[in-house]
């Protein structure tokens, strides 16, 4: 077994601990220190990045294993370094064998890059080392809005306010964030440019302005108003000015998140709880989703539309739970206590979520947990798309 | 440290779009959750903007925890801070507490209730901004709405005991705000309620 990454960040804000993987400790797979001296662990990072997906068991070199990674980072190339790396299999065939070149600075991203390739070329799964989750920390007194590496590294308070931030969202390209922020002391919906700062106030009506969520064209917004006297779904088009109403009912309507098919589930106690249901997205009759138990809410629909995760209380205790749309199987995915806020991964198996004190993450098919210790608090994670 | 950019060009159109917005309010009076004009409104610091800085992902410090509040107020803006209400001590006599999951304003709760609204009803000048909060269980965004629910119910009351509704603003905070902040029974107590902010 390596040591895997330890210490060579000082400012590391999260680290993962993969607290179950999948049964026989997954595919052993030996990774070779990168010779070549460039200023970053290249192999650590790829073993680190690994052994958080829960499928892989790295191995130090020369280990008996499935498969093995051998490499050189050396400077060179026309941007400073050269990255090469080759993955093979135990029979010693050839499966990747791959250059970059790359600054100084790109050493740690092309080092979640090579994670991927190995982890896509192995699974046939895409892989999300190269991902990034967005959150909300601190509290009290300051609020910080923070987008870090998946792996939790290289933490950037993109936005900091001496009034809550909560329920961030990524358009759908990476490049922006809708969330809500109560500077001014009032609730307004802001869509901020994530690489220039810039922001944009979209909502600031009387009342609620909460729950933004983006469609999957990135062209409009849903989100929560209750400016007409309790919460209604609206939706913008972000290239005008006035936000149409989706629902009326006299009870909460909230929570809003779009299917594939440009669709909305949301959260409504129309039912006398809390129940997720579906509506088009030009309004009409909404359809009931959620059966079991008393509190489902806080929908999060996996990208490729087949999941639907949600916040399930059963028993006093609050869970992430999970609605196959193909198969309309519900399965409660934690232990439960203050879970909330899922959040699927760009590849539809994961799912990120607080546990009332951490970010913590399930798979899908509830057979892998990660933990992401925070130095500090955290809560509201989002995982971004896949960047184009 | 100091490569973030104060968002000048954001505060200013947030300040155009809430003052515009306040201006409309005043039409629909009877509305649940509206908002009188912002220049009335006495010990409310309508300054979107001031509150909040976006840095580009690029220079974005990393160590924000340096800013962290939960230690004292180190990195807290004290003028977004030192406003009553919203996360400030409220005296005892301008908080309703509630059960658990519920709105019902408790019988105990009253005569706080009554003696604020004596006041606003002898003063048409007075505003208050009633904020409304949950405890922390369940999901943040439903617990902004059962907040706001809580901070109607108190507003209804007022209302009928001879308060102008133009006089009572409705915000709520949800879980984001929690007055105490233990993970047990006695904090989420503490916790369900709705402030009474002048």
């Amino acid at each position: 077994m390596l040591l895997l990454g330890v210490g060579s960040f000082a400012h590391a804000e999260l680290t993962i601990d993969v607290t179950k993987g999948i049964e026989g400790g997954g595919i052993p797979i030996a990774i070779a220190p990168f010779g070549g001296g460039a200023p970053e662990d290249i192999a650590g990072t790829i073993a680190t990045d690994l052994q958080r997906t829960g499928k892989f068991a790295p191995q130090s070199a020369g280990s008996p294993a499935d498969y093995s990674v051998t490499g050189q980072a050396q400077s060179g190339g026309s941007r400073g370094y050269v990255v090469q790396f080759q993955l093979n299999g135990a029979q010693g065939s050839q499966l990747l064998n791959l250059s970059f070149d790359v600054p100084a600075n790109q050493l740690r991203p092309v080092a979640h890059r090579i994670s991927d390739l190995i982890y896509e070329k192995i699974t046939g799964e895409r892989g999300l080392s190269g991902t990034r989750i967005a959150y909300v920390a601190g509290g009290g007194g300051s609020w910080y809005l923070v987008v870090a590496d998946a792996d939790g590294q290289n933490p950037r308070m993109i936005l900091r306010s001496g009034q809550p931030i909560m329920s961030p969202a990524w358009s759908p390209d990476g490049a922006k964030l809708a969330y809500v922020s109560f500077e001014g002391r009032r609730p307004q919906i802001v869509v901020q440019d994530v690489y220039n700062g810039g922001r944009r106030v979209v909502s600031a009506a009387p009342g609620i302005n909460g729950a933004p969520a983006w469609s999957p064209d990135g062209r409009r917004l849903a989100f929560t108003l209750s400016k007409d006297g309790n919460p209604e779904i609206y939706v913008l088009d972000l290239a005008a000015q006035t936000p149409v109403r989706l629902t009326n009912s006299s009870s909460i309507d909230t929570e809003p998140v779009w299917l594939p098919d440009g669709s909305i589930v949301f959260t409504s106690d129309r039912g006398g709880s809390p129940q997720l249901y579906r509506i088009g997205s030009g309004g009409g009759a909404a359809q009931r989703l959620t059966f079991e138990g008393d509190y489902n809410a806080r929908p999060s629909v996996s990208p490729d539309g087949r999941y639907i995760a949600m916040v399930h209380r059963r028993g006093g205790r609050f869970h992430i739970a999970v609605l196959d749309l193909q198969t309309r199987q519900f399965r409660v995915l934690t232990a439960g206590g203050l879970d909330e806020s899922p959040s699927f991964a760009p590849n539809s198996k994961m799912i990120i979520y607080s546990n009332g004190q951490r970010l913590t993450a399930v798979s899908v098919d509830g057979s892998i947990k990660q933990d992401f210790a925070l130095r500090g608090n955290g809560r509201d994670p989002v995982w971004a798309p896949y960047s184009r | 440290m100091q490569h973030f950019a104060r968002n000048l060009m954001a505060s200013a159109v947030l300040a155009l779009m809430v003052g515009c917005a306040a201006t409309g309010e005043n039409t629909d009076t009877d509305q649940t959750g509206v908002q009188p004009d912002a220049a009335a409104q006495p010990g409310i610091t309508a300054q979107p903007g001031q509150d909040a800085y976006s840095y580009a992902y690029g220079q974005a410090p990393s160590g924000y925890d340096t800013y962290d509040a939960s230690g004292g107020q180190a990195g807290g803006r004290p003028g977004g801070q030192a406003v009553a209400g919203a996360g400030g001590a409220v005296s005892a006599d301008r908080v309703v507490y509630f059960d658990f999951d519920s709105v019902e304003i408790r019988p105990e709760s009253k005569p706080v209730i009554e003696s604020n609204a004596r006041s606003l009803a002898s003063n048409r000048r007075i505003i208050t901004q009633l904020e409304g909060h949950t405890d922390e269980r369940g999901s943040r965004e439903y617990n902004i709405a059962l907040g706001e629910r809580r901070a109607n119910a108190v507003r209804q009351t007022m209302i009928v005991m001879g308060v102008s509704p133009q006089q009572v603003r409705v915000v709520s905070y949800g879980e984001e705000r929690p007055a105490a902040g233990g993970q047990d029974e006695q904090s989420y107590a503490l916790n369900r309620r709705v402030e009474i902010v002048y």
